[in-house]
């Protein structure tokens, strides 16, 4: 439903048709007062058209040119931007990819130093080694005796060195 | 409506320029520039009556065109398309210079109404054909009648008094009704109607 302003305005500019124009024509209380003021409707759109129309813009071609010159520059500030935006998002990526990283290798470093550890099993020592060190010498039978142990441990092997010794002591015997 | 364009400019579509620009392509933009800029700085200039103010709302709206051009989906014409731009910046600059209340004594165009030409003051010139200076004061009897309307109101009757646009196009660049527009129409007219009568009469 149109209010009465919309109807006039289609009414001053030609818009109202049939039924809705004989509708609108005869709801008017004057008819000659509407049509003065129509007439005067049109000589304030006949003066604006002719007073306002033509409005030159001077200096066309370096207007273009300002616009072009500021479409660069925004375009190279976008650029930028976008540029500073990334680089900020891979630095923000970095911290926590460091962390992450660091994490793993203290992991992997733990687990590696565990099955290490296991598989390494303390050397035995050798019956005749544990012998050797509970043994003693007597220093009144054997005042100058020496003894000396060589050890290579991955093979095993304990050489007794003895120096001095008139005789083994007697609870020095392989048992 | 009228454009700028040449019959060698007008070869090339409007949408086709469009879609180029869409892609960045800054010399469509300069042909859109081209054929709107006179149309657009008149339309801004009719809206604010300062050369300077027109000038940079018009690049600001040009600018803001580009910036956005992405989101032109052609469901109307280009030209429309860049009024409703031109209304938005235009509007909303009239609305802070109100807010702000500054400005206003600045403005050359009113200040140049406002000099007594029998002023010592004045600087000797030519004088200016008595037709000439009966226009230039006709003229700013109606940018002042103009200036007494909202920008709302402003826009709705130059678009449709000056522009030739229809109640439809108006509506879409302005982001309003149809009945909006007419009912905006009425009161502008009105308003002009009272404000210039004795200018209509007598010309």
């Amino acid at each position: 439903m149109k209010t009465f302003e919309e109807k006039w305005t289609a009414w001053l500019d030609g818009q109202l048709t049939g039924r809705e124009l004989l509708e609108f024509e005869a709801s008017l209380p004057d008819r000659a007062a509407a049509e003065a003021e129509r007439a005067e409707a049109r000589k304030v759109g006949e003066l604006l058209k002719r007073e306002l129309g033509a409005r030159t813009l001077t200096n066309e071609e370096f207007f273009s040119h300002q616009l072009r010159e500021r479409i660069e520059q925004e375009t190279g500030e976008r650029s930028r931007a976008s540029a500073v935006r990334r680089r900020k998002n891979s630095s923000w990526w970095t911290i926590p990819r460091l962390l992450w990283m660091g994490t793993v290798s203290l992991a992997l470093f733990l687990v590696c130093t565990f099955l290490v550890m296991q598989n390494e099993k303390p050397a035995e020592e050798s019956q005749y080694l544990t012998q050797i060190l509970n043994a003693r010498v007597d220093p009144v039978v054997s005042p100058d005796a020496t003894v000396s142990i060589f050890e290579v441990k991955q093979e095993r092997v304990t050489v007794l060195w003895t120096e001095g010794l008139q005789s083994l002591p007697a609870d020095y015997a392989a048992k | 409506m009228q454009t700028e364009a040449t019959p060698a400019q007008a070869d090339v579509s409007e949408l086709d320029l469009v879609r180029r620009c869409q892609v960045g392509d800054t010399e469509a933009f300069d042909e859109l520039v081209t054929r709107y800029r006179t149309r657009v700085f008149s339309m801004i200039y009719n809206m604010v009556h300062n050369e300077q103010d027109a000038w940079d709302l018009a690049q600001d709206s040009f600018l803001k065109a580009w910036k956005s051009i992405e989101r032109f989906r052609g469901r109307s014409s280009f030209y429309t398309w860049i009024y409703r731009i031109v209304m938005n910046v235009t509007i909303d600059w009239l609305r802070k210079k109100h807010i702000k209340g500054a400005g206003a004594e600045f403005d050359d165009a009113i200040q140049l109404r406002q000099v007594d030409p029998a002023s010592k003051t004045v600087p000797k010139t030519e004088a200016l054909p008595y037709e000439m200076m009966q226009r230039g004061e006709i003229r700013a009897r109606i940018e002042q009648a103009i200036d007494q309307l909202s920008p709302e109101h402003r826009a709705v009757i130059l678009m449709k008094e000056l522009e030739d646009m229809q109640y439809h196009e108006i509506a879409e660049a302005l982001g309003c009704s149809i009945g909006t527009v007419m009912s905006r129409l009425f009161y502008a007219r009105k308003k002009l109607q009272n404000l210039l009568r004795d200018v209509y009469e007598n010309v």
